[in-house]
């Protein structure tokens, strides 16, 4: 049985008590911001920031939304990853420190905007699960430290059945749009929200693809492109021609 | 920005080597022409592009050490996998012809005519990669999240009708080179020349320079139609965030290198510059000039144009 986190942004207060959690466990060094007018902070995720929570302010209330791997079953860094580094066991991804070359492919291809090149381990670099907590028994450090109950970890089919039963009870006061997000995207995600509205009210896209979903189209582009369009002028132009000089060359002699 | 200007210099390098290939090779067989003379300068000249690309690549890595990696793995799904792989198989046939060329300029001809069948079945290899190689350097963009790159299937079209323009501009100017150097007076470049070619006159026909410009012509023509296309086709995407990196180009912060860069340099300058110039003998002085100033515009416009389609994918 696959296990997952849940993460209800109803619960979020936005302490950010698990961004300073997944620091410490993982010995992430701070980052060097500046004040955007904001309480968010860092700006984005990044190969030392493996969480954080982001602010989106509407009239009358915050969104806030706890931003890590989604550890997707159809990881598009996975896919598209040149050497094999980044592996998938059935609930979490792994970039392997000791074989990524650091060529940033799987910082273009997640859909969530998740890995980070870090430039001084010269690695991509992204949330690990807490690999080391969750084999010997103990939750992520996101999840134990989380002091409104907001993120939670456990079976992943528990945590769905628990999602589905808020999103009744948050459809039912108030929030009509309220979305289970990660049930099915992607193949399943790892990392599943109970959202009081859509999806891309809290920077989700509302259905992500796998980054190779349209490999074989765009190789057939670049081959239409070379084979038909390119070779196209120089048959006209060389071949044709020709051709048609050395026809009036004949008539003419 | 995960992928600096390493990147987009090596996209624009090893499109230029791979166009310039397969422009030459198709050239060839259509004029019937078994010399070997432009195919020979393309190959000469893609090898060290692509080497240089290729080292950039490698410098750009976080580990650089580790490249080797790469070749640990063969993954059909992964662009960036099956790309290193074509990239260097590409390389190692070309740098064998060039090896078997230079050879068969020393021997006696019974060799000659073996090494001919060998180069005779390596070169259409390398014309099937050299395919591969120009889409790949599209589809390593393409397939991603980033909608500037992934959320039309028109960049790989893109980037190869650019391959094929710069390719074929690198071979104008190539071989006007190469006639300047044959009908000079320099004996430094003529002893080198002769090195590499063996001989002292590696002269092209005028005609073929004169239809090598009227071919970018036309090349240039799709490129900006698949130009058009990509931006109409980025504005009607569903896929979040394609319209407003549409919008990076047009009118946000890279609209000046786009419209100045891509737009007129790459594209509006070279088509004037050419069409100004249709069906005009090359003997002219200014007629070879102008020529010249279109394949270095179409030139330099590819590397801007790889600039800002990598830097915007990013933002």
């Amino acid at each position: 049985m696959p296990k997952a986190r849940l993460i209800d942004v109803s619960k979020c207060t936005a302490c950010r008590g698990c961004q300073v959690a997944c620091k410490q466990w993982n010995e992430l060094p701070a980052e060097d911001t500046r004040q955007r007018g904001t309480y968010e902070n860092p700006p984005e995720l990044s190969g030392t920031t493996w969480i954080k929570v982001e602010f989106r302010e509407r009239p009358g209330e915050w969104l806030f939304r706890a931003h890590t791997c989604m550890h997707c079953t159809e990881a598009s860094c996975e896919a598209v990853c040149p050497t094999g580094a980044i592996s998938h066991n059935g609930e979490v991804v792994i970039i392997d420190q000791e074989w990524c070359i650091g060529c940033g492919y799987c910082v273009q291809a997640c859909p969530f905007h998740v890995p980070g090149k870090d430039e001084e381990e010269g690695t991509a670099r992204k949330c690990r699960f807490c690999i080391d907590r969750i084999t010997n028994g103990l939750e992520p450090a996101c999840a134990a430290t989380c002091p409104s109950g907001a993120i939670t970890f456990g079976e992943r089919d528990d945590l769905l059945a628990t999602a589905r039963q808020k999103i009744q009870t948050l459809r039912a006061n108030g929030h009509p749009n309220a979305t289970l997000y990660g049930e099915n995207e992607m193949g399943g995600l790892h990392t599943l929200y109970t959202l009081t509205d859509r999806p891309s009210e809290f920077g989700l896209p509302e259905s992500p693809q796998p980054a190779t979903s349209t490999a074989w189209a765009q190789w057939l582009s670049g081959a239409v492109a070379a084979g038909a369009v390119a070779a196209l002028p120089l048959w006209l132009i060389f071949k044709r021609k020709k051709k048609i000089e050395s026809e009036v060359e004949g008539g003419a002699g | 920005m995960a992928w600096a200007p390493p990147i987009w210099i090596y996209l624009w390098l090893a499109g230029m080597a791979g166009g310039g290939y397969f422009a030459a090779l198709l050239i060839e067989r259509y004029t019937k022409a078994t010399d070997h003379k432009l195919l020979r300068l393309a190959t000469y000249l893609g090898v060290p592009m692509a080497v240089i690309g290729v080292l950039l690549l490698v410098i750009d890595l976080g580990s650089p050490l580790r490249f080797w990696h790469l070749f640990t793995q063969f993954d059909i799904a992964s662009p960036m996998s099956l790309g290193t792989w074509i990239l260097l198989i590409w390389v190692i046939i070309a740098v064998v012809l060039i090896m078997l060329w230079w050879l068969s300029n020393k021997l006696s001809e019974e060799v000659v005519t073996s090494i001919k069948k060998l180069t005779g079945i390596l070169m259409p290899i390398d014309f099937v990669l050299s395919i591969l190689l120009i889409a790949y350097t599209g589809v390593l963009l393409a397939v991603s999240n980033q909608p500037l790159w992934a959320s039309t299937a028109l960049l790989p079209f893109l980037f190869v009708a650019s391959a094929v323009s710069t390719g074929v501009a690198l071979l104008i100017l190539a071989a006007l080179a190469s006639n300047a150097i044959s009908k000079g007076k320099l004996v430094e470049l003529r002893i080198c020349m002769n090195y590499l070619f063996g001989t002292t006159d590696w002269s092209i026909p005028e005609k073929v320079i004169e239809r090598l410009a009227e071919t970018d012509v036309v090349v240039i023509v799709i490129e900006l139609s698949a130009l058009i296309g990509y931006a109409i086709w980025l504005a009607a995407s569903s896929m979040s965030g394609a319209g407003s990196a549409l919008g990076l180009l047009t009118t946000g912060v890279l609209a000046a290198p786009f419209w100045v860069g891509v737009v007129l340099l790459a594209l509006l300058i070279p088509l004037g510059l050419e069409i100004a110039n249709w069906g005009k003998e090359l003997g002219k002085k200014s007629v070879t000039n102008a020529i010249i100033a279109s394949s270095v515009c179409v030139i330099l416009g590819g590397l801007v144009l790889r600039a800002v389609i990598t830097i915007g994918g990013q933002l």
